[in-house]
């Protein structure tokens, strides 16, 4: 699909392009499905659940702040109940104390419903192999994109969401009985670490310590 | 002025056991336990220039320890520390405990701030408190089985069975959480009204963290509160106990997470009084600059959510700008934004990079204005003042008793900064003020804060003016490995370099604290080294826990509205209340 852009006080109509008959019905009708269509409201506007364990939350709500400024994609709607968010991030640490609330958290929140696990902590347990944290999230709950960093820069979680977005696109999630299987199909999230490998092998000029 | 010692020993005799010799200046006697509380009780009432405050109170389990040369004999130790604003000293008792299972009395009936440093003992180390109100664990789970700290605890979460939640553990985690007034001696009803207990938290967006409130009320006023601490407990402590000396030292930064390297710099001058390290001035200088760059960026986040607890939504997105400009220097000079893990044992990690002034240069002219217009803003703001003004008062006398320090303290008129009273890492030779209140409510503590705002800059500006130059870091061998270059020509420097990589040092034998006017008010660190390259013991003190602690007092007879100024000025943060 071709789209323009017009100025503010440009008379209506006078836009940019050829006019010609396919032009106009190309910028009038989308042919999808109902699905599809679904899918792509869902990923323009997932609700974050305000839900924050430590370090890691403040540069979460550093990247709704107006230089990061998540807002840009569509992910800005905090909500501070669960009920009636779509995301959840677990931003920081998972203590063992904390755990089952975490859980109730999760189960309060509303199919469809998705999990960014951000920093080293609530990946793996990160750097804290102690006696009272969870050795990762995912031990009790499903994760969708996991955010490496302890903790991830603002523009580092904002990856994670975009890669989320992509995720919520692709994913088949019927809308009614269908034919074959039932249930919903996620697609196999991708590496980046296999994904990002060419790109920085490139690399190999790196700016020194000793310079700002 | 006579010593401790001597006056105790004239007026009790036989309850001092010994005194012993330590790394840092502070006296420190063993005491029999049984004139523990007389001995505590004269020290705080009939002393001439008394101790008033409870610092700190903790316990060391002593079953492991080689080099405990000239103490009694104890397996478990409580140590108890005070403070003097009369003679501007600390004095650490220490109480031997032999038994298996010991117990000692509690000493809530003469500091009430001892009740959670004594629930804290109890729940890591299974010291009981005889005659305690309410001897519950406090950070670990109520279904927890053993006492983490203890050394027969295992430390890493992959020694223990791994975790899982099925079904009905989650049922019975979730039921042992349930608030039960009755076992708090709470009133169900007033009269012939009905209380509410409304529960706020562990995840609520106004208490700042996973802080769990149980708020008691009476219509909309409080009658009572009973904070539930533990959920962020990372165990640091015990972390300490298998780091080596240097690799601890990113656990510190992420002890009060918003004070960054602030948080490495009295864990390492502990470490330095053990081994006796001279720090050099540039490196001194360099320690002070970036603390202080902290200071702003962690005054910052507090500026922001305080005025949004309130009801403001535009200050948030502004200070958070500003502390992007801060964290953007930190990043140009240490590699990394929120925790740098940037001090070194004897000095800093590397030195200022070249170019390091513009950006420093560049803040000092912006960050002004920005303060005048959060000024504008926010403090001379009307719905500010009425929320905030005559909100959460207390006196000095109670903040001292309650263990309190740093802009909460200041804030009640006491002019009390660790920086200009017992100074350390050189900031006697720095020009700047202590800013004070008179009132002690939440508008008070908002402005000393913005203040030392002010005075920090004036810090970092003396710093870029007057940075000394020389080494970054000490020569001693204790800090840093032998030149690489050097080890390929004789074997024994070869097995130095190694050792020093691999292991890390060895710290000579000893005990030693040091404490520092941190961003939430005094973090000291309390060091025992068993002649070993990790720590035997590593007690954080952390300002947010007594300030926590103290919440339900300044609570009590406002709203739950009241509730969130109290809470959002207290300015804590649950990695400082539970490490």
């Amino acid at each position: 699909m071709k789209w323009w852009t017009s100025k503010v006080n440009d008379p209506t109509g006078s836009i940019a392009g050829n006019s010609s008959f396919e032009e106009t019905f190309q910028k009038s009708i989308i042919l999808t499905n109902m699905e599809s269509m679904v899918a792509w409201g869902r990923k323009n506007s997932i609700w974050p659940f305000n839900f924050g364990l430590s370090c890691c939350y403040v540069e979460m709500a550093t990247s709704i702040t107006s230089k990061y400024d998540s807002a840009r994609f569509g992910a800005e709607v905090i909500r501070g109940s669960p009920r009636e968010a779509d995301m959840m991030i677990i931003a920081g640490t998972v203590f063992i104390k904390m755990a089952p609330v975490i859980k109730r958290l999760y189960e309060q929140m509303m199919a469809p419903r998705w999990v960014i696990s951000m920093g080293s902590c609530a990946n793996s347990g990160g750097m804290y192999d102690i006696y009272s944290v969870v050795q990762g999230v995912d031990k009790f709950m499903p994760v969708d994109v996991y955010v490496p960093g302890c903790p991830p820069r603002p523009d580092a979680f904002l990856e994670g969401i975009l890669l989320l977005r992509e995720q919520v696109g692709k994913e088949k999630r019927p809308l009614n009985w269908v034919i074959g299987p039932q249930g919903i199909i996620k697609p196999q999230g991708p590496s980046m670490k296999e994904t990002k490998r060419s790109e920085r092998m490139k690399m190999t000029e790196i700016s020194e310590p000793d310079r700002v | 002025m006579t010593d401790i010692g001597t006056i105790l020993t004239t007026r009790f005799p036989g309850t001092v056991i010994t005194v012993q010799e330590t790394k840092d200046e502070f006296q420190t006697l063993w005491i029999n336990a049984d004139h523990i509380v007389n001995i505590l009780r004269f020290l705080k009432m009939a002393l001439e220039l008394p101790f008033k405050m409870l610092y700190d109170l903790t316990a060391i389990d002593e079953q492991a320890r080689i080099h405990r040369e000239g103490q009694p004999d104890s397996r478990f130790t409580i140590v108890y520390m005070l403070l003097s604003f009369e003679r501007n000293a600390f004095l650490r008792l220490k109480v031997p405990l032999t038994a298996a299972n010991p117990t000692i009395s509690s000493i809530t009936g003469l500091w009430p701030a001892a009740n959670w440093y004594e629930r804290e003992v109890f729940d890591l180390f299974g010291v009981t408190f005889l005659d305690h109100p309410h001897l519950k664990r406090i950070l670990m789970p109520e279904t927890w089985v053993g006492h983490p700290l203890q050394k027969c605890h295992p430390a890493r979460a992959t020694e223990m069975t791994p975790y899982r939640l099925p079904e009905n553990k989650q049922e019975i985690e979730q039921d042992s959480m349930q608030f039960k007034p009755e076992d708090w001696g709470l009133d169900k009803m007033t009269g012939d009204d009905e209380l509410l207990f409304l529960n706020l938290g562990p995840q609520h967006p106004g208490t700042h963290g996973i802080l769990r409130l149980v708020v008691q009320l009476d219509g909309e006023d409080i009658v009572n509160v009973v904070p539930d601490i533990g959920f962020h407990h990372r165990g640091a402590e015990k972390m300490g106990e298998r780091q080596s000396w240097h690799s601890y030292i990113p656990y510190t930064d992420r002890v009060e997470y918003l004070g960054g390297v602030m948080n490495n710099l009295p864990y390492l001058m502990a470490v330095e009084k053990l081994a006796d390290i001279e720090v050099p001035d540039r490196a001194k200088v360099i320690r002070i600059m970036l603390s202080e760059l902290f200071r702003i960026s962690s005054h910052l986040v507090w500026y922001g959510t305080f005025a949004q607890d309130l009801g403001m939504m535009t200050p948030v997105f502004l200070t958070f700008n500003d502390r992007e400009k801060v964290l953007d220097i930190v990043a140009a000079i240490c590699g990394a934004r929120m925790h740098p893990n940037w001090f070194r044992i004897g000095g800093v990690a590397q030195d200022l990079p070249i170019g390091w002034e513009d950006g420093i240069r560049a803040f000092i002219g912006y960050f002004p204005k920005r303060l005048k217009e959060y000024d504008n803003l926010v403090m001379k703001n009307s719905i500010f003042k009425a929320r905030t003004i005559g909100i959460g008062i207390y006196s000095t006398e109670e903040a001292i008793e309650w263990g309190i320090t740093g802009p909460g303290l200041r804030a009640t008129g006491l002019e009390w900064d660790f920086r200009k009273k017992q100074p350390y890492s050189g900031y006697e030779q720095f020009d700047f003020d202590v800013p004070t209140g008179q009132n002690g409510d939440c508008y008070d503590r908002a402005k000393v804060r913005v203040e030392e705002m002010r005075q920090s800059l004036h810090i970092i500006d003396q710093c870029l003016h007057h940075m000394p130059a020389g080494a970054y870091k000490s020569d001693n061998p204790l800090t840093t490995p032998p030149v690489k270059a050097r080890t390929l020509e004789d074997i024994e420097t070869l097995i130095h370099h190694f050792l020093t990589v691999s292991w890390g040092p060895v710290i000579p034998p000893g005990e030693a604290f040091c404490g520092v006017e941190a961003t939430k008010g005094n973090n000291g660190y309390y060091l025992i080294s068993d002649g070993n390259t990790v720590s035997y013991r590593t007690r954080i003190r952390t300002p947010s826990f007594p300030h926590i602690q103290f919440v339900p007092a300044i609570s009590i007879g406002y709203t739950i509205p009241d509730l969130m100024a109290i809470l959002g000025s207290t300015d804590y943060v649950l990695s400082d209340v539970d490490r």
